[in-house]
Order: structure tokens, then sequence, then C-alpha cells
């Protein structure tokens, strides 16, 4: 059988090292799994916010970035990316997003679309109050 | 050349250094071809080119190896156009971490690792180094690590399939004139 020969193949310190990796990718799928359904959408063009939208009201809307317009739509609590000006497409292939802390991203383009739980709650961010704006 | 004029150790050198060549050109072979392949996102690479630094790694040492990858990543990036570019450097950062690891790993365990635990190492190395820089250069967002597991879980599995190739490609060496006596034998 292919696995047995696989196994044979492998020395005990192979096995554990491959134990090892496997526990360490296990914490870090539980550590770091997304968030709850978020509410808002973001989206960063080199570094600075330059649209928000709440996640619940469906739209399409067109962004400029460094190469030209990118498509996305907001629909039924998720976003994705319809079309962009990149060569490779591999925005659009990275599928629809909704929870907090997962991202899209259009490198070439330069933008960045992320979910964050609302207005209210930026952990990232440090809390400005009136004095200090 | 005619052999039987030739000292026998320069022939032995002359051979192994044919076959080292010979690795490189496979491993810039093979990251240019898998280049083609279709990625749902730049980072899931299989990594195949690997099975040649390994085999290097396993037959040569720790120098060729690092010749071998560092050849693959320019010469394959030339071959691809797109040197320099920010796919370079990710591919760069982690090749260099993966080398790093899997020669380091070399020496300090020896005759107790294979080309799986060295692989699946390197893979992970690969992995972590790719997403460093991409965090560094591309995209300054925390949220980028959390496609790190699933990243780390995709080369792992990669990685492990490649350790294997590298066995059975060791075993097909292992008896050729050029490295015969040059591999440890230890009883499987």
């Amino acid at each position: 059988m292919a696995l047995k020969g696989a196994w044979r193949r492998t020395r005990p310190l192979d096995r554990l090292l491959v134990a090892l990796l496997l526990i360490l990718c296990g914490v870090l799928l539980v550590w770091l799994r997304p968030g709850p359904p978020g509410s808002r959408v973001v989206v960063e063009r080199e570094g600075t916010v330059i649209f928000t939208a709440p996640l619940d009201v469906e739209r399409t809307v067109e962004l400029a970035g460094r190469l030209g317009p990118t498509r996305l739509a907001i629909r039924q609590g998720s976003v994705c990316i319809l079309d962009s000006p990149c060569p490779r497409k591999i925005c659009i292939g990275m599928g629809s997003i909704t929870r907090t802390g997962e991202l899209l991203a259009c490198v070439p383009n330069g933008l960045l679309v992320r979910i964050d739980g609302g207005p209210g709650v930026q952990p990232s961010e440090p809390a400005y109050d009136l004095l200090s704006r | 050349m005619i052999s039987s004029a030739v000292d026998p150790r320069e022939l032995d050198r002359q051979r192994r250094r044919v076959f080292l060549a010979l690795f490189a050109a496979l491993a810039v072979a093979l990251h240019t071809v898998e280049a083609l392949l279709p990625s749902p996102a730049p980072w899931f690479r299989l990594g195949f080119a690997n099975i040649l630094t390994l085999v290097t790694l396993f037959l040569f040492g720790g120098r060729a190896a690092w010749a071998v990858a560092l050849t693959r990543i320019g010469v394959g990036s030339l071959l691809l156009g797109n040197l320099f570019a920010p796919g370079f450097f990710l591919s760069l950062s982690g090749g260099v971490a993966a080398t790093a690891l899997m020669t380091g790993a070399k020496a300090v365990a020896g005759r107790h690792i294979g080309p799986v635990g060295v692989s699946a190492l390197g893979a992970a190395g690969h992995a972590s180094g790719q997403l460093l820089v991409a965090w560094l250069l591309l995209v300054r967002t925390p949220a980028l690590w959390g496609l790190y597991p699933y990243f780390l879980l995709f080369s792992l599995g990669a990685g492990i399939a490649n350790g294997i190739a590298a066995d059975l490609l060791l075993d097909a060496l292992r008896d050729h004139p050029a490295f015969a006596g040059r591999l440890e034998r230890e009883g499987r």
C-alpha cells in the first residue's frame, strides 16, 4: 500500500517533526479563527481608509485603485470583488468574505478590503477623544 | 573525455559536478513549469523544485543546497520575467527561510532526520518567510495572519509529498557510481 510505503520512508524524528508542525497548525487554526459575522466593510488604499459601508445594505460600488476601478459587491452580508484591472485576477478568485478580520486584497491595484465589527468597535485603532483630535 | 586516461578521483569529481548542474537545471525547470499551473492564490505553490534542493542537500551537503536554491530562484524568475517584482521577493524570502531551516536541521540532526522531516520543516519555513515578507512589503494588516494556518497546513501537505518524492529519487541515485559510498547507509 502506498501509505505504508510512505510511512516506512520516514524516520522517528521526521514523524515527530511532522506531528509537531501539525499541532502548531491546529493551535493556530483555533487561535486565529475568524471572528463573528462582521457588520461593516472597510476599504483601504495604501494605508488610508477610502470607503466604508454597512454589510447589510446590498450595493455594488466602483473604487479607484492604482491601476483603475475595482468593482465591489456587497450582497447578503458578504463582500466580493467582481472585477479589477489587475493582471492575474487573484482578488476575484479569493471569493467572498463575511466575518470580522477576514480580508480580500488586490495587491496590484493597491486595494485592501476588510470587515470589522462596525463604527464603534475598532480594536486596532487608538481611541481618540475630543481633546487629542 | 577518455575516462581510462583520467584519474578516477578526478572523474568522480567531474561526475558529481555534472550531477549538481543537472539538479540546478531541473530545479529551474520545475520552478518554471509550476508557475504555469493554475493556483487559487500566488502563495499556494506545490514547491516541486524543492525536491531537487532536498536531494542536493542529502547528496552534496548544505553549501550545494544553497547554490541550487538560489540559482533556481534567480534563474527561474528571469525565465518567468518577474525578477525584482513583488512575487520575486516572496519567492526569495520563502526560499531563503526554507533553505536556512533545511540546512540547519540537517546540520543539527544529521543522520536522525530524513528527507520527509527536512522537507516538512522547509515547507513551514517557506510559508512563514513568504507571509512575513508579504506582510512587510504588500499588505500591512494583522488580518493577513488569519491566512497563516491554512497556508501552513497546505504547505505541510505539499512538503511531506515532496519529501517522499525526494526519498524515492535518493533511492534511485544511491547506487549510481558518482554517489556510491557517499551516502550514509542505515538499516530501515
